[in-house]
Formats: C-alpha cells, structure tokens, sequence
C-alpha cells in the first residue's frame, strides 16, 4: 500500500484555554480529492491553515511527501491555497497577481510567463489579464484565485470554501470546473466546505468533522449509506435522514422501535439491538414510500409539500412526529391530505442512544 | 392611501410637516457648510486682496477690492534678504519630517495592526499622551535639554522635535488602515513566498495607500505650519523658517506695510495649499472592495 501522500497524526489545536483540535489522525492519499466537511467551528478552516503553514503546529505532525513540515514555512511546503474571500491584492491587474509568487521565488522570466499563459489558458482568463480584481466578477475572480494557486505548480492544492459566496448556479458551474481541473493536473487536493452537497459531488474521500474531530473519513458514498454515528448520519444528506429517538420493542414477534405516542417503527429481523435498547432510528427520505392510501402504512397528514422538479418533497407529521419523504412521482396531495408513509425496515440505520455510535 | 391621511382633522386640513425632506435636508446640511465656506474662506480671501494693494491703501480706503491691483508686495518678499533661506528651510525640514515620521510609524502601526503581544493596547494608547500634552509646555525643558545637546540652532533640533510630534498622529491613523486589510490577503502572500519586508512594501502599503497619504499630508501641515519649537529651539536668522519669519516680520517692519505681510502670509500657505490639491487628486479611493467578497 502506498505511503499517504499528507499524514496527520495527532493534531492538536489550542487558542488560549480553547482547544479546537482534539488529536486528529488521517491519511490522504496521493491525487485523492479530499472534502474536509463540517459545521461552522468544527475545526477545519483551522485544520487547513495548519497544513498550509498559516497555523503554528505545538502538538503532533504533518508530513507531506514524506517530509515533517511542523517547522517549514508555508511557501517551502510546495502548497498553494485558494481562499474563501479570493484574497487577491486588489491594486494589481489579474496578470500581476498571477505574477506574484513566481516574483518572490525569482523564477525565470521565460518559465513564469510560460506559467502565466498556461493558467490563463486553463481557467480562460486571457481576457482579463489587465483588469483590477475590483473590476471582475465573482466567479472571475475566483477563477483568478485559483490561478494565482495553478501557476506555483504546487503538489498539494487546498481550497478555504472557495464558493461559499457564489450564486447556486455559479456555484455548481464551478464545482465542476474545479474537479475537472484537480483531474487535469492530477493533484492532490485538500477542500473545506460546509456544504455537504459540495463533499458528495466533488470528493474522493469525505472527512466529516464536528467539534474539532473526524466523525467519519471515507468515500461519499460509503458514508452516505453506512455512516458511522448520528451526527454523519444527520449531516449527510439533503434533505436530512430522518431521526427519532425509541427503545426497542417486539412487535409481531419482530424488533421494532417505539419512539412515543403510540408510534412504532418497523426494523429488519436482524437488526443488532436488544429489546430495551434506547436507540435513534434514522431513515432517509428515499427510503420512505408514499402510498394514497391512509391505511397502507403510517397515517399521517401532510405538512408541507416541495416540488423540486424531478423530484417532490414531502414533509408529514404522523402521531406528532415530522418525517421527510420523497417521492420521484408527482404528488397530488396539498397540506392536510392524509398520506400513509412506508418505511423499508432493512434501509433502517440504527444509533446508539446515549453515544450516537452505530449499531 | 397613507396613514397620515386617514383619521385626524389636523391631518386633514394642512400637510404634516416633513422636516426630513429636500427643502429641509438641504438647509440642515447646506447651511452649515455654507458658514463654514465662508469661515475659512473670507480670511484668505482678505489677505490676497489685501496683499494686492499698494502700500498705504489699507490705511487710506476701506473697500475691499484694491483700487490699483499690484505685485508690488510679492516682488519686495521674494527680493527680502534670507527669504529663499527660510523657504529652504521650511522645505527641508518638512520634507525629513514627514519621511522620517512615515517610516518610524509604518513599521509601528503595521505590528500594533498585525501582532498580539502583551500591552499592545496599553502601548498604543500611551502613543498618545505626547498629543495631549501642550506643545508650549515642552518649550523650556527642551530648550534646557537641546541645549546641553548642543543641538540649539541646527537642522537636527527641528528634524527630531517636529518627527518626535508627528510620529503619534500618523501611527494611529495608520493602524485603523493595517487593520482593516484583511488578514487573508497577508496570508495569501505569506504563502506567495512573500516576507515581511515585501508583504509590506508590494501588498500592505499600496493597500493602505490612501491611509499613508493622508498621515503624510497631517505630517507636511504639522511641520509646515509648526511655530512653537522653531521659536524656542532656533535663535539664528538664517535657521528660520517661514511661519517664524512671518512673525518676527511684524516687528521688523517700521511703518506696517500689510500689503507685503500679507503677501508672505500667502507665499507661505501657497505651498501647503499646491500639496493639498495635488494630493487630493491622487489620493485612490479604497480598492480594497475588489480583492475581498
């Protein structure tokens, strides 16, 4: 198996008395995408600025390539960060910011303009070359930022929530434009988002972390379908798994999980729980069928319904509890309509109900 | 329909008053203004006027406008004996006053800006007591103090009194401009391989441009214009500078001739005033704006 490509091991982070990081360990593979993900404070803007030398290291290590890097400065880690506010010196020209770097390393003047010209080409920023960074546009300016990245011709990109600020369109024509880019260079790359719909559509592995530690690091999908504690599970998604609290029950010889006023939740037979057991029985939106028919499932009377197109979401409240479903069908139901949900007991997720690990 | 339309008959029968528009917010900003134009304006104006008059005009006619304009006045300030001296002097001193203060508060406000250390807050508000101090109170111990320097009646008394006093203003002015770059522009060229002598010289400072002219202009009007200590800390003729000169003038004139006071008075404002314009050209609006979301 090949060494990773960037180790973190043991990493700890304090400001004062605050300690943000709590000993994080991961493996990033050479050319992997890697999405750091996460809520607001959860640790992984910190986590980067300390991979790209912006953070002083006073507990564990980070090796890039090979190398400790606790103690070398940010432009010798062979790096290059796009940041979520651009950053880009606002009284030079695009051509001038792209030149920076290259400035400061006294590179060639033949191989800088070689540079310049080839991320100009890539990001299509030819026309633009002469402008001020006030005369752009987001997306243009961004496309800039991630320039200004391209021409150090670093071994590791890392990107501080590039589009956060983006219009949605924009956004997803960058999120593109982004992996097509990472699978141009084949480089590895280091991005942090809050978006979770960013980690699902542009990653190779997703890092999930919540209060200063990784929930879960694996393939989108893989945590998506298995993920390894409530709070992935509640993260990842959109819209969100369902998640009710219960203890195990019997019902018809078969375990099932009572959450309250009389409601109880089907499971698969095999389901590793005792009964009991205080559990959250999570279920995501797909995975709970719609049927017209009150009788057919759990009755309950629709709260809101979400045409998003292709697909429609349906918000119901059965015995006082909300439940989410969506249905690839047209609904012909409007707030009040009694509707019956379906859940399919064996794409159930079962959690721990005191530590939110999975069962 | 309105709310104020609807039920009371005081509403009904004359239009509320609405202080907060065009007429009224004209007035309110307008007349100020007005007053304050005329405030700074008048007394310049006077003196021009004035200084175009022959000699006795100002005793013998009261109106305002000269009757035979001249540049008699000018001409006999330019030809004084030492007046190229004092304008040398003024100059010199004014331009070493305000590069030397510019660079001693750079480097201070761009660490007050950047670095947390310990009584930062308490340092950078002491940077202000000097201000509040009376600048006539510090005449006699420097005075006593530069003398046993043996600096009374040199370059070097003026260089060091007038950046000692401008080094405070311009350093707090400059550090609201460090601080409010954003952190993340530094460190995009910290990772551009820049160090600190080129974060500050190719990002910081072009940034906080508008913020380094509009210290150096408070440094050029402070040292221009600064009487105190030249009075108490230079006693040669040829040391003088202009707004010194201008003072002992009065004396040193027998009969008053305002014309040519006058004239000096404005021969020694023309330059701050030449700066001023030109500055205000080329001061460049924050384009800060473009580089940040």
């Amino acid at each position: 198996m090949d060494a990773p490509f960037v180790a973190l091991q043991d990493l700890r982070k304090s400001f004062g008395a605050t300690e943000v990081l709590h000993g994080i360990d991961l493996d990033i593979p050479r050319h992997a995408f890697v999405v750091l993900v996460g809520p607001s404070g959860c640790g992984k803007s910190t986590l980067l600025r300390m991979i790209a030398g912006l953070e002083k290291v006073k507990h564990g290590r980070i090796v890039i390539d090979g190398d400790v890097v606790n103690r070398v400065h940010a432009k010798h880690r062979g790096i290059a960060m796009v940041f979520q506010n651009y950053a880009l010196y606002p009284h030079m020209t695009v051509r001038e910011n792209l030149a920076f770097s290259l400035e400061m390393l006294k590179t060639e003047t033949t191989e800088m303009e070689r540079r310049i010209n080839t991320a100009a080409d890539i990001l299509q920023l030819d026309m633009l070359m002469d402008r001020l960074p006030g005369q752009l546009s987001g997306g243009q300016r961004q496309r800039v930022a991630m320039g200004r990245a391209l021409v150090r011709e670093p071994k590791l990109f890392l990107f501080d929530e590039p589009l956060s600020n983006l219009d949605a369109k924009l956004r997803v024509e960058m999120r593109a434009e982004i992996r097509a880019l990472h699978q141009r260079l084949e480089s590895t790359t280091i991005y942090v988002t809050h978006d979770q719909v960013e980690a699902m559509t542009m990653s190779d592995i997703v890092v999930v972390m919540n209060a200063g530690r990784i929930e879960q690091a694996g393939p989108p999908l893989e945590l998506y379908d298995h993920p390894a504690s409530e709070f992935v599970a509640a993260f990842m998604g959109s819209p969100a798994m369902n998640l009710l609290r219960g203890r195990v029950v019997r019902m018809n010889g078969a375990p099932a999980v009572e959450v309250g006023d009389g409601l109880v939740l089907p499971l698969g037979p095999t389901a590793p729980v005792r009964e009991g057991q205080e559990v959250v029985y999570g279920l995501r939106p797909e995975h709970l069928s719609i049927a017209p028919e009150p009788d057919a499932g759990l009755a309950g009377d629709v709260a809101l319904v979400e045409p998003a197109g292709w697909e429609t979401h349906l918000h119901a409240d059965v015995h006082g509890r909300r439940f989410r479903a969506i249905s690839t069908d047209r609904l012909d139901v409007v707030p009040g309509d009694r509707v019956a949900l379906r859940p399919e007991p064996s794409r159930v997720h079962l959690f721990d109900g005191e530590t939110g690990a999975r069962l | 329909m309105s709310m104020a339309n609807t039920s009371s008959p005081r509403s009904r029968n004359r239009p509320v008053r609405d202080w907060s528009g065009r007429i009224g917010r004209t007035a309110l900003i307008g007349l100020p203004l007005a007053v304050l134009v005329i405030w700074t304006v008048t007394p310049i104006l006077w003196a021009v006027l004035a200084s175009l008059k022959e000699p006795l005009e100002i005793y013998e006619s009261t109106s305002l406008l000269p009757e035979n304009p001249t540049l008699d006045a000018y001409r006999k300030v330019l030809a004084m004996d030492g007046f190229g001296r004092w304008l040398f002097n003024s100059a010199l001193v004014t331009v070493v006053a305000t590069a030397v203060p510019l660079t001693i508060s750079i480097l201070a406000a761009y660490g007050f800006a950047r670095y947390a250390f310990r009584f930062r807050h308490v340092l950078l508000l002491l940077y202000l007591v000097p201000r509040i101090i009376p600048r006539v109170s510090l005449i006699v111990p420097l005075n006593s103090l530069m003398s046993d320097l043996g600096l009374i009646n040199t370059y070097w008394v003026l260089f060091i009194t007038y950046s000692a006093s401008a080094i405070p203003l311009a350093t707090w002015i400059l550090v609201g401009f460090f601080a409010s770059i954003p952190r993340e522009i530094e460190d995009a060229a910290t990772i551009d391989a820049a160090n600190m002598y080129n974060r500050l010289r190719r990002v910081m400072i072009p940034i906080a441009w508008p913020g380094v002219v509009t210290a150096g202009v408070l440094c050029v009007r402070e040292a221009w214009n600064e009487f105190a200590f030249v009075l108490a800390l230079v006693n040669e003729t040829t040391m003088r500078t202009l707004p010194y000169q201008l003072y002992v003038l009065k004396d040193a004139m027998g009969v008053q001739d305002y014309a040519v006071y006058n004239a000096f008075t404005i021969l020694t404002i023309l330059p701050l005033l030449l700066v001023y314009l030109l500055l205000e050209r080329r001061v460049v609006d924050s384009i800060v704006s473009g580089s940040v979301k």
